[in-house]
């Protein structure tokens, strides 16, 4: 039976709006922002005592939101365009992006123009991140970011508030990527429904509500430590920007699998990189930025020493992973641009693989069992005989 | 079994002649850019917006990728690069444009003795009908697209991440500020100096892989000619708002690859002299772009390539004279007054960000309001282009706008740039017809 602190985390992940309803109550008068994923430095609105909640989608059909932008945007833009459209995103006092995405842009644009009272305010970190200028601009967009934020909250960013902050952030991540990195040293003590819900209810909450509530759920977890059986151990690869459907992790290990690493958003990616703390907080920032993208390579991001398939290989090395899925959601560019280069990297390595394009909505779950103990069964004839 | 591309029944358009010598002067562009490797020439391949100048004033030889995907597309010779990128795991919604020229790229790195001589494979030439020499460099200029940057990254690890790479960024103009607007606010100059120290930084760069100093002489010559052509090119657009329409959407649309890729020279400009004289001539005589016009339509969308002389006759069977859009009217050096051929590098910088991709949708929807009502626009037909998330995402919003503000109706037809199966024509007949007759009942109402 879970905790009360796992059901509190849990049901911040899955209804942000009942989270974000108590925040603003247990703190009048405070602004909530929405930010759009993934690199939006949350420490400098944080810092200026507002909730930044990285805007997740919802489990609601896209309806209106559907006349609004065109049916071959990922599932997690028309959700949030649909969110537009019916009045879903009014939580938010304020919109805020980092990211360059053009689908991205399309849905927040809908919200623009159907509730123009609301801010939205676009700093685009640079993309290229192999160019010499590229740090330099970086800190000239995080720079823009905290005027913005100061002058929408009216509230002055103080130094030791923004280290505090990012000190908050931190302990937060690196709670999760310890319990990230357990996994892939072969504990098996949070399925990953769990730990999704861990980190998806971290992308929405103030850090210092997330981080008691995980602390606590740790320890009591502690006690029931366990370890990986024979079962196919597979990599969870991709699905940017939003979280995976829960039913669709829960048939990977109903098949005869247990994951034992992934690269998603709502997993490693969120957590896998800290902000220096030795460094000046808006400087460090900037170098978190950019570091992430050396620590777990995205394909959104064009920077040409490093390779999100060489990364691949060497955290299926680290976790033993046998086989990798792909969860790739519909539409989305940079995933299917960069996927042939994953493919290529792992038939040359002898991983089996599975693309799986996911929806928001008719997810075709028993099609997807179906191949999904396909490659379980593969992986299996493919482990040495005396095994 | 639905046959999804009958020919209209009688051909009721008449296309501008003078593009038939464009034709030839893009085809002689290609031979000439097919051979470059036996003139010695080091050979650039990029993406996004028109850097040939540069590339020119560098004594480069220059490959636009968008554009040898389009002219593949539109000789219908698509479908080899398309199949070698399917099968090296490109999705069918991806990009059409990335997808073809990814697919070229794989096509070159399969070809076993291509390496020798430079071509594009050998073994597949016959059905691609293209014999593209490979890059010594990659340099990418994308504006808007939010992944026109990482096709070029994935185009240099397809070639063994082995070529040097040069990346432009482009802010793109959300227009965050209230002082923002087409051409004008803080967000924009701002944008402008960042792109034009990138440009100085790509000139630099460009030395130092060709070894030679640049030309900057050449350039100004080089943005001087291409400065007059882009005037020709807006006297004439200036001259299709005439009733009936002189000249066409159609007509612009091939004469996109001359604005957009070929040296900027005295033929540049003899060419978009003789566009713009034909149209006058055509005013003068009174001769229509369409028999019989009794339609004036805008069309958005990137161009469906595989259907360019299909849909001009299409839209001329139902008398519709298709006469302005984005992709015409608001691209391609579309602000000529902006380049001081003496110091053009800002000018340059600001044409590339004016991509009509990378504005958020208020810009977009002042232009697309400004240029129906310039135009006399009657009705809009948005070419939902499957794969270019980049052109499509604010056409709901636009179609709304166009109707709310201007009263002018809309109808969205499926296709796409460079991927013919998209295509659907008994969606855009039908709803044209639908669109043409709603015409009809509000000019009856009228009267």
């Amino acid at each position: 039976m879970a905790s009360s602190a796992l059901e509190e985390l849990r049901g911040a992940a899955r209804d942000h709006r009942s989270y974000i309803a108590r925040w603003r109550a247990e703190h009048p008068g405070a602004l909530v922002l929405g930010v759009m994923p993934m690199n939006y430095p949350r420490e400098l609105a944080h810092a200026a005592g507002v909730l930044p909640v990285i805007v997740p989608d919802d489990l609601e059909p896209v309806t209106e939101g559907r006349g609004l932008i065109p049916e071959f945007y990922c599932g997690y833009t028309r959700n949030l365009a649909d969110q537009a459209a019916t009045g879903r995103l009014g939580q938010y006092d304020a919109i805020l992006l980092a990211d360059h995405c053009i689908q991205l842009l399309g849905a927040t644009d809908v919200g623009r123009v159907l509730e123009p009272q609301r801010e939205v305010f676009l700093g685009m970190l640079a993309t290229s991140l192999s160019d010499s200028w590229a740090d330099a601009k970086v800190r000239e967009t995080l720079q823009q970011h905290r005027r913005e934020i100061e002058r929408i909250t009216g509230t002055t960013i103080q130094e030791e508030a923004l280290r505090s902050s990012i000190r908050a952030f931190n302990a937060d991540r690196a709670l999760l990527r310890g319990l990230l990195d357990a996994r892939a040293a072969g504990s098996t003590s949070y399925s990953p429904v769990e730990l999704v819900d861990l980190v998806a209810s971290a992308q929405v909450m103030d850090p210092l509500d997330h981080l008691p509530l995980l602390r606590e759920v740790i320890g009591e977890r502690s006690e029931q430590a366990s370890e990986r059986d024979d079962r196919v151990r597979v990599h969870i690869s991709g699905h940017l920007c939003h979280a995976p459907r829960r039913e669709l992790l829960e048939a990977i290990e109903e098949s005869g699998a247990t994951v034992v690493d992934d690269d998603i958003y709502t997993g490693r990616r969120y957590a896998q990189t800290d902000v220096d703390e030795s460094l000046p907080p808006l400087e460090a920032l900037g170098h978190w930025y950019a570091q992430r993208n050396v620590n777990l390579p995205c394909p959104t991001r064009v920077q040409q020493e490093v390779d999100w398939d060489g990364w691949l290989l060497e955290a299926i090395e680290r976790s033993g992973a046998e086989v990798v899925v792909h969860l790739m959601p519909k539409f989305c560019e940079p995933h299917m641009l960069y996927y042939p280069e994953l493919r290529k990297a792992l038939d040359a390595a002898g991983i089996p693989q599975l693309l799986i394009e996911t929806e928001h909505e008719g997810i075709p779950l028993e099609s997807f069992r179906t191949r999904i103990e396909a490659l379980v069964e593969r992986a299996l004839r493919m482990r040495p005989a005396y095994a | 079994m639905t046959i999804t591309t009958d020919e209209p029944r009688k051909d009721r358009s008449r296309r501008l002649d003078v593009t038939r010598a464009g034709g030839q002067l893009i085809t002689d562009y290609w031979e000439d850019l097919f051979t470059a490797r036996e003139q010695g020439k080091q050979i650039v391949w990029y993406n996004g917006g028109a850097l040939n100048p540069i590339f020119q004033a560098a004594g480069l030889a220059w490959c636009h990728g968008e554009a040898f995907s389009a002219r593949l597309a539109a000789q219908q010779l698509e479908g080899p690069a398309q199949l070698a990128g399917a099968e090296y795991g490109y999705q069918a919604e991806l990009c059409s444009y990335s997808r073809t020229h990814l697919g070229c790229s794989v096509l070159t790195m399969g070809a076993d003795d291509g390496t020798e001589s430079g071509i594009v494979g050998m073994h597949d030439q016959e059905v691609l009908a293209a014999k593209l020499p490979k890059p010594d460099f990659f340099v990418n200029n994308y504006a808007g697209c939010s992944t026109g940057q990482q096709w070029d990254g994935v185009s240099f690890r397809i070639f063994g991440k082995q070529l040097p790479i040069f990346n432009v960024s482009h802010p793109y103009l959300w227009g965050n500020k209230p002082d923002a607007g087409y051409l004008v606010g803080e967000e924009w100059e701002a944008a402008s100096t960042y792109v034009a120290e990138q440009l100085r930084e790509l000139i630099a760069w460009l030395e130092t892989q060709t070894g030679r100093p640049f030309d900057w002489d050449l350039l100004s010559e080089s943005m001087h000619y291409i400065k007059r052509a882009a005037e020709l090119r807006r006297e004439g657009l200036e001259l299709t708002k005439a009733r009936p329409a002189p000249a066409t959407f159609w007509d612009w649309i091939a004469s996109v690859a001359p604005i957009n890729f070929l040296p900027g020279d005295q033929q540049l400009v003899d060419y978009f002299q003789d566009v713009r004289d034909e149209i006058q001539g055509r005013i003068d005589q009174g001769i229509s772009a369409v028999e019989d016009e009794k339609y004036r339509l805008y069309f958005d969308g990137i161009m469906n390539w595989n259907k360019l002389g299909f849909l001009s006759r299409k839209f001329a069977e139902h008398g519709a004279a298709v006469l302005a859009g984005r992709y015409i009217q608001n691209a391609f050096w579309q602000e000529p007054q902006l380049i001081d051929p003496d110091d053009p590098i800002k000018g340059m910088a600001q044409h590339y960000l004016l991509c009509p991709t990378n504005h958020g949708a208020k810009t977009i929807d002042y232009l697309t309001l400004r240029d129906c009502e310039a135009y006399d626009i009657d009705g809009i037909v948005f070419h939902s282009t499957r794969t270019c998330r980049a052109f499509t995402g604010p056409q709901r919003l636009l179609a709304k706008s166009a109707q709310d503000k201007l009263g002018i109706p809309s109808i969205f037809f499926e296709g796409d740039v460079a991927d013919a199966s998209f295509y659907k024509e008994e969606i855009l007949e039908s709803r044209l017809v639908a669109m043409l007759e709603s015409i009809d009942m509000k000019r009856a109402r009228a009267s």
